[in-house]
């Protein structure tokens, strides 16, 4: 095989994975939209109209499962299967997209079987993943699949919530993802064993919180409590202080990073008051959905699509646009939303403006860079 | 991997193992360094992803890991060391990247510059 024949059928193979990716990725796209559209109506503080469209009801009504399940669950299935370089791997985002679809669809119950169907599978690509390579950070990414596995059977067929055990994948995947960053580093030497034992309580929690009874204020407030020592964690041990004084896209990275640290310790504290019984739910839910998580997928999104679709970006400082806008309409939205409701329609709506000003971010990028490919490009924003 | 950042290493930087004509040693280690891995700012050659390079008649083999087996960039990191390496040995030689996950990498194997960038 000559380095022109050997060239041509890696193409032919990356183009089948990015097609896979593509596609996979338009279905989280629909979930994305419908759940965010659904969760707009859940917080308009006006009466909902009498008759909605049926798959914007099913995104009020599954707004958790979407963006847990169909958006994220299909995306870092994606990751992992782009990873692990095998076509079984895409078992997992292909159910999790389809469960999405199904969803929105009015089809909930097969929804729910396809959601379990796709977090088996998306264990069972974590354990080849610890198998290929052995470390505490696997070990912790499938300790995530396991959580969006039980998330995911209690969904299906408990009694409970799933909502904490589905926060407590995305949560661990992150944490996971940070702990190997940490290895370039000089890592304090008990860092690793405190970060399981930050796991080990939040598993504690989030199964506690998720159980019928939620085991009074102990599920929640065990799982806040974990949230709150995993932000401390961070803080201390993780790489974006050092990269917030390099440029250009480590830098932006660094700050969506260290922006999503506070708010993951606003959740903790959220969830202490929950079970305390405080008003608190939306700040227990948003500040670490959207503040937590929504801040690390605009942190890591400049990296990740590339390597998913192939198609590549051009970061500029454009990018901390919508991040502003995330940020501080979550301030808007949690700092008085309790009390007032129009106050947090607003906060909800400028939310949702900030997802849509990424999306239109990371579109312009994309077409900067092939506007501006031939021209030698710099990491500088 | 957004774009590789212009970094041309010091004849004094840490090497990997090579084995080929001298001619083409700098060459290719300045265009392995050219890759970069933009969530930390460090270059492939600094982070010590390259584990070797061996170059004959007929092609540039190199061998370079992965911090992490679940990261998804590492299509992207392949793509950009055929690109610079492309750039940089003539076009007679085949170019072909292994991945390799044995022996693991540790951070013994960033260069002194990385180490200082992250507070080593």
């Amino acid at each position: 095989m000559d380095a022109r024949s050997h060239d041509r059928s890696r193409q032919a193979h990356d183009g089948l994975v990015t097609g896979a990716c593509v596609a996979a990725l338009a279905c989280a796209a629909i979930a994305l939209v419908a759940a965010v559209a659904g969760g707009l109506l859940r917080a308009c503080p006006a009466p909902a109209p009498s008759t909605v469209p049926s798959w914007l009801a099913a995104g009020a009504a599954s707004h958790a499962a979407l963006m847990v399940c169909g958006v994220l669950g299909t995306v870092i299935g994606l990751e992992r299967a782009v990873a692990l370089g095998r076509w079984g791997a895409f078992a997992a985002p292909s159910a999790s997209a389809g469960g999405a679809l199904a969803t929105l669809a009015g089809h909930a119950e097969a929804a729910g079987g396809m959601f379990v169907l796709a977090a088996t599978a998306f264990v069972v690509v974590n354990l080849a993943i610890l198998r290929k390579q052995p470390a505490a950070h696997t070990a912790m990414l499938l300790s995530g699949a396991l959580a969006w596995l039980a998330g995911s059977l209690m969904h299906a067929f408990g009694d409970g919530t799933a909502v904490p055990l589905w926060l407590s994948f995305v949560v661990l995947t992150i944490a996971a993802e940070r702990l190997e960053m940490t290895r370039l580093t000089r890592r304090a030497r008990h860092a690793g064993m405190q970060l399981w034992a930050v796991t080990a309580v939040m598993i504690v929690g989030a199964g506690a919180a998720a159980s019928p009874s939620g085991f009074g204020a102990a599920g929640p407030g065990v799982f806040g409590a974990s949230l709150v020592l995993l932000a401390a964690w961070l803080f201390t041990h993780d790489i974006a202080r050092r990269t917030l004084l390099t440029e250009g896209l480590s830098r932006y990275m660094a700050v969506c990073l260290l922006a999503g640290y506070a708010w993951l310790g606003v959740a903790g504290v959220a969830w202490l008051g929950l079970a305390w019984g405080l008003p608190v739910r939306d700040m227990a839910l948003h500040a670490l959905g959207l503040g937590f998580v929504g801040s690390m997928m605009m942190a890591h999104a400049p990296v990740i699509l590339p390597a998913l679709t192939r198609v590549r970006l051009r970061f500029g400082t454009v990018f901390y646009m919508p991040l502003a806008v995330l940020h501080g309409s979550l301030v808007l939205r949690l700092a008085h939303g309790a009390g007032d409701p129009i106050q947090r329609g607003v906060g909800a709506a400028l939310n949702a403006l900030a997802i849509a000003l990424f999306a239109a971010t990371v579109l312009a990028s994309a077409v900067a860079w092939r506007l501006t490919r031939h021209r030698p490009v710099s990491l500088e924003g | 991997m957004i774009a590789s950042r212009t970094v041309e290493v010091a004849a004094t930087a840490p090497a990997f193992p090579y084995s080929g004509p001298e001619e083409l040693r700098l060459p290719i280690r300045n265009a392995l360094s050219r890759v970069v891995d933009p969530e930390v700012a460090m270059t492939i050659v600094d982070v010590g992803l390259v584990y070797g390079v061996q170059v004959d008649d007929k092609q540039v083999q190199v061998r370079v890991t992965m911090t992490s087996a679940a990261c998804p960039v590492v299509d992207v990191i392949i793509d950009d060391i055929w690109c610079e390496l492309s750039r940089a040995v003539p076009e007679s030689l085949q170019i072909d990247v292994e991945i390799v996950w044995e022996p693991p990498w540790t951070p013994d194997r960033m260069t002194d510059r990385a180490k200082r960038t992250m507070g080593w």
